[in-house]
């Protein structure tokens, strides 16, 4: 085995990492079902999992617009507040204007969420506040605003028009209407990071931020992008939230940002920014909510999740650096091999 | 051929930009042809950099104009000068770790399929194409991430023959070249003047000047000293324009006795960096350490000092073993170690000179942990005086002090942990010649007080005048070791490059 | 004065007077919404309930200064004093269950330190990471109410008060601990091994000085600060819940920040952090005064937070020569946010 990493091309030998990864996370994730299986009734259950793609899909969808962001060496922590805040916002206006089709309803979520993520992007891009800082703020803000529209109550299932109850539990084609979005978004996402001229400038951006600016580059631009889709992202994750669990109030989604976080970290995203695959993100959102799943069945309290998650994205990014690290030193001896050719003396 | 009828490519008047007070550039004029290539020569502080940054829109000058074709142009950021066909290519190679070669040459111009989508195959063919003129031996696919430093750079010149520059500016683009290298750029820097492409050469190495060069700029303190046809202006004329004055002797190397040994080597290896690197050093010498970019020599000092890890080999200081476990640990046995990226590695930019100097003794200066601001500016007093630091003050940043004051910063804080052994890393790279003369004379001095030198340098006469002994390393080993009355630059050359002595 | 300071000086010597005015400022529009306010009970125990989100600014402090950050430091407050709690409620006396308290907030914050300074992982995606792992283990330690039963000798040190009732024991801590650490971080070698190692890491690691050594402890000490604040914590409040200190962070961000220390490391001052608490308290308390929830409080420190860093920006390029809005320059460092753009470094890619 070892002689096989020895003989390949640098080029393979990085690609092998990326496919080690991914392996990794469907290893994790066989193993967590074995583990669930057993111990917990109804985990194996169709019911079961049609949760768990329901809640997968809200996630992905999110974790596409975070990976964008992160890509590019930020970080967006105000997703969960704008999936709080757009989810009651969709809530708010079915209520008040039941006739509304949904779609239109939609729109109005991936609008709103579009522009809380411009202004996200104009703080971290114009502003040149650091991401961290800058989506710490927008997270209390946005979270803060969302207090005040609710004034302390909440919408109910029962004010919703059932068109829109009805969105979450239909079946199209006997898959979960929310996993077919997901998947479309993902599929979205992922071929818009590899055919798309501005998204390939993301992993530019994230990888050497001074070096894309030399090469012309508007990371500027860019970087108000990647945090626009993400928002946008997020406010359609917020229609979906509201009509998965259509009893909202100003704490809905509230940590979400972790659990998107998680997924995007476990999923290979490199949190520097520079690297990182769709399918990556898609199937580390699958071990998130199987695990998470998993939690609820067995009766561990919430809080067991939120542990877990802190865990995954600690080990996650261990594992990353230190396998970059391996990888480096061994892409670097290949080249330094080439030219201290073994027993080259100094015989003339 | 340049047409000396038509406008020039760039014309800079009266360009003038100050920092805080202190001028960068004071009124500086000249032009540049298409098809030439123009050296820009001075010494560190001279206003080379700056004019740079105008040139390529990083900064915008206080006052004066720049042209192009005769238009006067607003160079306001990158992205305008990108588009006006400039192109820089700095020291540093700027390259993305994480994306391919080719991605790394196309960043954000990736060519477009008919549906505007990146069109990956165009990349990669296209790629190859650049890379294979060159005759660089990694093709489209290699990470970047396992290139070092001397292919890094070899990849920036592929993304600037991409980009169909007008005017390519290249910053010291041969420091980390071995000759090969070197030669190969050389003839790639041809084909690009000879297609029409303006080149500003700014490099420290004058014989690279005389040999690539059609046309010399000198500066100096941020003034236009004089612009001439290259083949006007011989080596030495071209440093008295630099200077100011002529040129002394550069190296004034007094005779030290030469005791024990202080330093002993054994086999040291750092599997695929250097191996089986053996040799003794003696109180009271300077050993030269030669060898090209590459060799192994910085990587040597840096496994001695405790930064990187050693594999195998064995050390001793005084006749005690020593395990270099880190800097911490290496400076408590008395070594001390002169990086050579003085700016990132040697000095912490937004602090004092005072702060700078005392940096490697602070344990002695703060008796029960509490610093002692009188012991400091004494310390530092003493050694400005006797390194003769133009700063204000102790108290004055050392972001704003000249290059040549800056190193001599740096060896301050050195020998104020009064080392046995000192490693110097390239101490003059960068350095005007004045003050060169001053740190040879300080190196010198400090041989005949006892302390042992290891000097590194890419500069022969350098090493060659300096040194009592010379080590020469190729490809991570060494193999030649001359007398001072041995060492000439013909042996050390074939010693490094591995050819034979030619008959 | 050290070179740092001196620079920090520069800047802060306005920042600081910035801050007092701002202080003052809020005063002012304070007392138009109640005349109580210029009591001098009610000036000495203005920042009484920010006491702990003092306390673990300071710590923050010393952690933002060498380049890193630190955002458990809530979640540590709050593990810590859930096992205090428990230890306590388990028999044993309250003063060896605080130094346990203590104890485990260190460890943490030294997990913490051994990861980022040993493994050389991100401050932000491992404080990221234990931020939800030591919350989450706070929740599983003790879910539920909380200890409430705590010996007053120990609770007036959090919620005491001394001289006729007027004087908070809190605000007394809070000024000890400015002024010790503060001696620390500008008066010892320790200190300006900080400064130096957020100016320029490589530069400090080839100086000699224990980089490794030095980042682990100041995430002990964040650490630890922690524990402190939150035994003022529970000695205010008067019980341990596991939920104690959440959303506090945006506080404690906030009085970091607008306290003049450079995010990026290399430059802060202990007595900016200490004025920008004061006026964040004053802020808060002047809000409740006006009658604002509190969550539209928030809005108001989350937009003050982004406030102080354009602040911030546009004090460091005017003072490099011209105000350029929108073209904001950062300052460049050794090893800065572009830490892998460092290339002569390059086997050691992340910070």
């Amino acid at each position: 085995m070892i002689a096989r990493f020895r003989a390949m091309k640098p080029q393979e030998l990085a690609a092998a990492a990326f496919r080690l990864r991914e392996l990794g996370i469907v290893l994790a994730l066989v193993g967590v079902v074995i583990f669930f299986g057993a111990r917990a009734t109804n985990f194996l259950t169709g019911s079961n999992w049609q949760d768990i793609a329901q809640n997968v899909s809200i996630v992905v969808v999110v974790a596409v617009g975070e990976t964008m962001v992160i890509l590019t060496r930020n970080i967006d922590l105000s997703v969960g507040s704008i999936v709080g805040l757009c989810g009651y916002l969709v809530a708010a206006t079915l209520v008040h204007h039941p006739s509304i089709p949904v779609e239109v309803v939609a729109l109005i979520s991936i609008a709103i969420g579009l522009g809380l993520g411009v202004v996200n992007g104009l703080l971290v891009a114009v502003a040149r506040i650091p991401a961290i800082i800058a989506t710490l703020a927008t997270l209390a803000i946005f979270r803060g605003i969302d207090a005040e529209i609710t004034g302390g109550k909440n919408i109910t299932a029962y004010q919703l028009p059932d068109r829109f109850l009805r969105l979450a539990a239909s079946k199209p084609a006997g898959f979960p209407a929310l996993a077919w979005i997901a998947v479309g978004v993902a599929v979205l996402g992922a071929a818009m990071l590899r055919w798309a001229p501005w998204a390939r400038d993301f992993y530019a951006i994230g990888s050497n931020p001074d070096a894309a600016r030399f090469a012309g580059i508007r990371a500027g631009r860019r970087v108000i992008t990647a945090f626009a889709l993400s928002g946008a992202l997020a406010g359609l994750g917020g229609f979906l939230f509201a009509s998965r669990f259509p009893t909202l109030d100003s704490f809905a989604a509230n940590g979400f940002e972790l659990t998107v976080i998680t997924a995007v970290v476990i999923g290979g995203v490199n949190v520097f920014g520079g690297s990182g695959t769709i399918l990556g993100v898609v199937l580390g959102a699958v071990l998130v909510a199987t695990i998470s799943d998993g939690f609820t069945l067995l009766r561990l309290s919430e809080f067991w999740k939120i542990f877990f998650n802190g865990l995954a994205i600690v080990v996650a990014v261990t594992i990353d650096a230190l396998v970059t690290r391996r990888l480096q030193e061994a892409l670097r001896r290949r080249r330094a091999g080439l030219l201290v050719a073994p027993g080259a003396g100094a015989d003339a | 051929m340049s047409d000396p009828t038509t406008q020039p490519l760039l014309e800079l008047r009266a360009i003038t930009k100050s920092y805080g007070g202190v001028h960068a550039l004071a009124d500086v004029s000249f032009a540049i042809r298409a098809g030439t290539v123009h050296a820009l020569v001075g010494e560190n502080g001279a206003g080379k950099s700056t004019l740079v940054k105008i040139i390529t829109g990083v900064v915008e000058p206080d006052e004066g104009e720049v042209l192009i074709d005769g238009e006067p142009v607003w160079i306001g950021d990158a992205q305008t000068a990108h588009k006006l066909g400039i192109v820089a290519m700095y020291q540093e190679p700027t390259v993305f770790p994480d994306l391919s070669v080719a991605e790394n040459v196309f960043a954000g111009r990736h060519p477009r399929s008919r549906m505007r989508t990146v069109d990956w195959g165009a990349m990669q063919s296209e790629a190859k194409r650049i890379l294979r003129e060159l005759g660089v031996d990694f093709g489209p696919d290699t990470p970047v991430r396992g290139l070092g430093v001397a292919d890094r750079q070899l990849l920036e010149i592929a993304k600037a023959l991409s980009t169909n520059a007008r005017l390519l500016i290249m910053d010291e683009p041969t420091a980390a070249l071995s000759p090969n290298e070197v030669d190969n750029l050389f003839v790639t820097v041809r084909k690009l003047r000879d297609r029409g492409v303006a080149v500003i050469y700014i490099s420290h190495r004058l014989e690279e000047v005389g040999e690539l060069a059609d046309t010399v700029t000198v500066l100096r303190d941020g003034r236009h000293i004089d612009t001439r046809p290259a083949r006007e202006l011989s080596h030495g004329e071209i440093i008295r324009l630099m200077v100011g004055r002529s040129l002394d002797a550069l190296f004034p190397k007094e005779d030290a006795e030469i005791g024990d040994v202080v330093l002993s080597a054994k086999g040291l290896t750092r599997r695929g960096i250097f191996a089986d690197v053996s040799f003794e050093l003696r109180r009271g010498e300077i050993v030269g350490l030669a060898g090209f970019v590459g060799a192994g020599r910085t990587e040597v000092a840096m496994s001695i000092f405790g930064v990187d890890p050693l594999d195998a080999g064995r050390l001793e200081i005084l006749g005690r073993p020593f395990r270099p476990r880190s800097p911490r640990a290496a400076l408590h046995r008395g070594l001390a170690y002169l990086p050579e990226d003085r700016l990132h590695q040697g000095l912490v930019q937004p602090m004092s000179v005072s702060d700078n100097l005392s940096m490697a003794v602070l344990p002695g200066l703060t008796p029960g942990g509490f610093l002692r601001p009188r012991r400091e500016r004494a310390l530092a007093r003493r050694f400005m005086e006797q390194l003769r630091i133009k700063a204000r003050s102790p108290a004055q940043v050392v972001r704003s002090l000249s290059g040549g004051n800056q190193q001599k910063v740096v060896l301050g804080k050195w020998l104020a942990a009064e080392p046995r052994i000192l490693i110097l890393d390239e101490p003059t790279h960068g350095v005007d010649v004045g003050t060169k003369a001053d740190v040879h004379r300080t190196i010198s001095h400090l041989a005949t007080q006892g302390l042992t030198i290891l000097l590194i340098s890419s500069e022969l006469p350098e090493i060659l005048g300096m040194s009592d002994r010379v080590l020469v390393m190729r490809e991570g080993r060494l193999v030649a070791e001359l007398s001072r009355d041995e060492a000439t630059q013909e042996r050390v050359i074939q010693a490094a490059a591995g050819v034979e002595a030619v008959a | 004065m050290s070179g740092a300071r001196r620079i920090a000086g520069r800047v802060l010597v306005r920042w600081e007077t910035l801050l007092v005015v701002a202080i003052v400022g809020v005063g002012i529009w304070s007392v138009t919404l109640s005349p109580f306010f210029l009591k001098r009970a009610n000036l000495l125990d203005l920042v009484t309930p920010y006491v702990f989100i003092g306390l673990m600014a300071f710590g923050l402090t010393f952690v933002v200064i060498t380049g890193e950050i630190d955002i458990s430091v809530a979640s540590i407050l709050a593990a810590s004093i859930v096992c205090f709690a428990q230890i306590f409620a388990a028999g044993v006396n309250v003063w060896p269950a605080a130094i346990a308290c203590l104890g485990i907030a260190t460890a943490l914050g030294l997990a913490n330190g051994l990861l980022v300074g040993v493994l050389n992982l991100p401050s932000l995606a491992v404080t990221l990471g234990t931020m939800a792992a030591y919350s989450g283990l706070a929740f599983v330690v003790l879910s539920g109410e909380g200890v409430a039963t705590f010996p007053s000798s120990f609770t007036k040190f959090g919620g005491g008060y001394l001289a006729g009732n007027e004087l908070p024991v809190a605000l007394l801590v809070m000024l000890g601990f400015a002024i010790a650490l503060g001696v620390l971080l500008h008066r010892t070698r320790f200190g300006r091994y900080l400064f130096a190692i957020g100016s320029n890491r490589e530069a400090a690691r080839l100086s000699g000085i224990p980089v490794t050594r030095v980042r682990v402890t100041v995430f002990a000490l964040s650490g630890l600060m922690a524990g402190i604040a939150g035994l003022v914590y529970v000695g205010y409040f008067g019980s341990a819940r596991a939920d104690a200190a959440q959303g506090s962070l945006l506080d404690i961000v906030t009085a970091v920040v607008l306290g003049g220390v450079g995010i990026f490391g290399g430059t802060g001052s202990m007595p900016g952090v200490l004025l920008a608490l004061i006026l964040v308290a004053e802020v808060r308390n002047g809000m409740q005064l006006a009658n604002l929830s509190g969550q539209l409080q928030n809005i108001v420190i989350g937009a003050l937070l982004l406030a102080a860093i354009i602040a911030g920006n546009l004090i460091g390029s005017a003072q490099e020569g011209g105000f350029q809005p929108g073209k904001l320059r950062r300052r460049r460092k050794g090893v800065t946010s572009d830490k892998r753009a460092e290339a002569k470094v390059l086997v050691d890619s992340n910070p």
